[in-house]
């Protein structure tokens, strides 16, 4: 059994913040890449602000980073560096959100985050509320020194 | 033999990396391909589940849209649409698709008007003016039997018969299919177009690779940056209407 010291055990509430940002773009990243690239450029395209020429390379490799660092964080693999790239993938949603309402004065209907035909159906705003605290979250994880619940702690102690 | 912690970690990443980007492939190869369902083209489109085609049947360039009447995008992207049928005429046939999606409260209401109408013949002249009148309509609080019905009567609707058919089930269920058809091309977002088989989403994807996706089909150059018109002026908000 091992001893957790005091950082370790207040680490716990923070575990369950990383499994849930780890599986909420994991899950958005895997929906994402099994479904034709042009959907993703269409939802991205709705946002107004993102120059078009960006989006055909930004829709091919935004899911793959979600889908690996995701699956990374939950797994405990490289935590600091992936709950990192989560975080800032985060807080660019949030800007991108808060700029295209301030430029366009409108917002897509569907966030575009997940496919139609997934279990998740959020609003901009929702998603708006999510993000805020995926970084906030995300920050916190990626300053931690010690990450004891996972895989990359497993392979230290197995040395 | 004993390795390094650091080697171990990156031989373990590699492994996972490997089972991640396998993992994907591997579902994407388990998804079924989609096969077009068999369909006639119904004269006049008076008929129950007559296709909404618009356009010579022998057009070289075959469009397919899958549309939401409560989307301000797909509202956004018939003027481009009007405008294909202006610069190519006799060269496109464009085939409608009900996609009514779950976020906007009152598009199955208004798609089954339009279903109704193209029951009676009146489908595109319908779709237009569900379009042009999105923002009276869209807001409203309540389902917006009435004003679809008062729009459809305005166009000269058998009204005995629209009323009928906005009750009857199987319409509804019609429309679903429709919506079956698009899940299964993977449509997840509208409008979705698809040229051929090329798939163009959003009026902005559509105006700028899918008149050239045409023009090639043509045999034509594709247009130049300069040669297009301006972006597409943003949807205006809805007020009150699903965000």
């Amino acid at each position: 059994m091992i001893s957790l010291n005091a950082e370790e055990k207040s680490y716990r509430i923070l575990f369950w913040g990383r499994i849930f940002i780890g599986l909420v773009f994991a899950y958005s990243g895997f929906t994402k890449l099994l479904e034709p690239v042009e959907n993703f450029q269409g939802g991205m395209a709705a946002y107004e602000i993102i120059p078009y020429v960006l989006i055909p390379f930004l829709a091919r490799v935004i899911p793959w980073i979600e889908f690996i660092f995701g699956a990374f964080l939950i797994t405990g693999y490289l935590p600091r560096l992936s709950a990192l790239v989560l975080a800032g993938l985060s807080w660019s949603f949030v800007l991108l959100i808060l700029a295209t309402r301030l430029v366009t004065g409108v917002l897509p209907a569907n966030c575009g985050c997940f496919g139609e035909g997934s279990l998740i159906h959020l609003k901009p705003m929702q998603v708006l509320v999510m993000d805020i605290i995926n970084t906030v979250v995300g920050l916190r994880l990626a300053l931690l020194k010690v990450h004891p619940f996972g895989l990359s702690a497993l392979l230290k102690q197995k040395s | 033999m004993k390795i390094d912690v650091n080697v171990r970690a990156v031989l373990v990443g590699i492994f996972f990396i490997t089972v991640l980007v396998g993992s994907v492939f591997f579902a994407k190869s388990k998804r079924p391909a989609f096969v077009p369902p068999v369909q006639s083209v119904a004269g006049g489109g008076a008929s129950r589940g007559a296709l909404k085609v618009r356009g010579p049947v022998n057009a070289p360039v075959k469009i397919v849209e899958y549309s939401d009447f409560q989307c301000p995008s797909c509202r956004a992207a018939q003027s481009d649409l009007e405008a294909l049928f202006k610069n190519y005429p006799g060269k496109i046939q464009l085939t409608f698709k009900h996609f009514p999606l779950k976020s906007h409260q009152w598009s199955i209401y208004a798609h089954q008007a339009a279903e109704c109408m193209n029951h009676q013949g009146k489908f595109w002249l319908y779709q237009d003016t569900l379009y042009a009148k999105q923002q009276d309509w869209s807001p409203s609080k309540v389902a917006p039997v009435e004003i679809l019905g008062r729009y459809a009567q305005e166009l000269g609707a058998e009204m005995k018969q629209f009323g009928a058919c906005m009750a009857d089930v199987a319409v509804a269920r019609d429309i679903f299919l429709e919506k079956e058809e698009g899940n299964k091309r993977q449509v997840n977002a509208t409008p979705t177009f698809f040229v051929g088989e090329e798939r163009f989403v959003g009026p902005r994807e559509m105006q700028e690779r899918g008149e050239n996706a045409i023009r090639k089909a043509l045999g034509l150059p594709p247009k130049t940056p300069a040669e297009k018109k301006p972006e597409p002026i943003a949807p205006a908000p809805l007020k009150g209407a699903a965000q």
